[in-house]
């Protein structure tokens, strides 16, 4: 059962005022975003937790919302998972159809440039309670750990994948399978114009009998 | 402290009482309500924000975004909020319309408008707000003027709600709507008991020690009972002609947002 409008209501209020705290920090990247968002732009979540959530530019501010845009620009319909994966880069849940998208194609483009070229200086929000230079030593920590960890992610996969492809030999390795399917296409192409050739040769042959079309 | 309740049935007008009408529990010649009305918000209109964020502890703001969101205002709108008070819808759809659009902030009683009128304006708002004193049984607008017309916690205070609503019905454009935010029936019994107690007790006390004033906290809680419920609103909304009458409860029926399209 979905919280009623009220506790909605206070939910989008807390996420509106983290948003637009975060885009305070990065005016080039809140006017990018404010640009996308002429008109709604709406995430419709599906089971299990069926419930909407709409974006609108109201003022220098970014609105959320709880209920569906009476008339909005994009559609984003997805289960949560999906929007969580979309959330930490994978921009593969379009083209697998986790994420459906209706509407404007073009603003979805300009909406997901300006997603990514969030960045907000978090460094001189914290340097505003703290102080300079704990700010930028704590900011120095944090962007090498960040830093540290997008490196060991990205090792570990690559070590994962060469130990299945190439020692344990569990699944062919991806260039492999690129090149056998290059050849399948190729082979599928030139049985469809042999069959296309056969075709044609039999129409202009008036004694041939009637060849039944695959 | 427990307060004698005197019953609503009690001081309901009878048939035929046609002159009379409600405020609060008493019964008083229609003609007197608008300005004792007044008298009640003139007294409270310097503490009107501090005070309600005290009695409904801060979710009337929730309340209110709730109402915004489903207003459907863009850019280039033209809204009317009616018993605008002192301005927060009226800052949300300043917002929303932008500076092709325009919101008119109505009031009958001038003290409330002037605290309106000077928060937005401290706060920046200015260039597309209009401000009106008018009855909302009367509305100074032509036909069809409006994208969306609103009135929040007004609608229990005036006279002749059915004459209020047709004219708030009348300055929509077609394809218009008309949202009217207002105390409600709690729809669960114990709640509704708890409510009591506490608009009973709790504000007319809250009112006598921030605003000097408990008498117009006592007239809240009487009004708020005097006022129709959910279905008997919804109702009054269609035989005002609207269509697609809907209403949502917010914190258990305490408040409900009744919303209507001009056909």
């Amino acid at each position: 059962m979905l919280p009623g409008p009220t506790l909605l209501s206070g939910i989008t209020a807390i996420v509106e005022g983290a948003l637009n705290s975060a885009l305070a920090l990065d005016p080039a990247g809140r006017k990018a975003l404010l640009a996308a968002l002429p008109e709604p732009v709406q995430f419709s979540l599906t089971n299990p937790l069926a419930m909407h959530l709409t974006l609108q530019q109201a003022g220098d501010r970014v609105q959320v919302g709880s209920q569906p845009a009476e008339r909005p620009a994009l559609v984003l319909s997805g289960r949560p998972l999906a929007f969580i994966a979309l959330a930490t880069g994978d921009d593969q849940v379009f083209s697998l159809g986790r994420i459906r998208v209706t509407g404007d194609t073009g603003l979805a483009h300009q909406f997901q440039r300006a997603l990514n070229q969030l960045d907000p200086d978090w460094e001189a929000a914290m340097a505003g309670h703290i102080g300079d230079v704990p700010a930028h030593f704590i900011g120095r920590r944090l962007r090498g750990a960040a830093h540290w960890s997008r490196q060991a992610f990205r090792s570990l996969s690559a070590n994962l994948e060469e130990y299945i492809h190439e020692e344990s030999r569990s699944l062919p390795g991806r260039r492999e399978l690129e090149a056998t399917f290059t050849e399948i296409d190729a082979l599928s192409l030139q049985v469809e114009r042999l069959d296309a050739r056969l075709g044609q040769l039999e129409d202009n042959n008036p004694e041939a009998p009637n060849r039944e079309k695959p | 402290m427990t307060q004698q309740q005197p019953s609503p049935d009690q001081a309901t007008p009878t048939p035929g009482q046609d002159d009379v009408t409600h405020f609060g529990f008493r019964n008083v010649p229609k003609s007197q309500k608008a300005g004792q009305v007044a008298e009640v918000f003139h007294s409270v209109a310097g503490k009107y924000d501090l005070m309600n964020d005290l009695m409904s502890m801060g979710v009337h703001r929730l309340w209110k975004r709730f109402t915004i969101e489903l207003s459907g205002v863009r850019p280039g709108h033209r809204v009317l909020d009616i018993a605008g008070g002192t301005g927060d819808l009226t800052m949300k759809f300043s917002d929303l319309v932008g500076p092709a659009g325009k919101v008119v902030l109505a009031d009958i009683n001038a003290s409330m408008l002037q605290v309106g009128r000077s928060r937005l304006t401290d706060r920046g708002y200015a260039g597309n707000i209009e401000y009106v004193q008018a009855d909302a049984e009367h509305l100074p607008f032509p036909d069809n003027s409006f994208n969306a017309v609103s009135i929040a916690f007004g609608l229990r205070n005036v006279t002749d709600k059915d004459q209020a609503l047709r004219d708030m019905t009348r300055v929509l454009k077609p394809g218009g709507k008309l949202m009217v935010l207002e105390f409600s029936k709690p729809v669960n019994p114990l709640l509704s008991k708890a409510y009591d107690l506490y608009s009973f007790n709790a504000l007319p006390l809250m009112g006598q020690l921030i605003a000097g004033d408990s008498g117009s906290y006592q007239y809240l809680a009487e009004s708020i009972r005097m006022h129709p419920d959910q279905d008997t609103l919804k109702g009054m909304m269609e035989d005002a002609g609207l269509v697609n009458c809907k209403y949502h409860n917010m914190t258990g029926g305490i408040v409900a947002l009744h919303v209507g399209i001009k056909p």
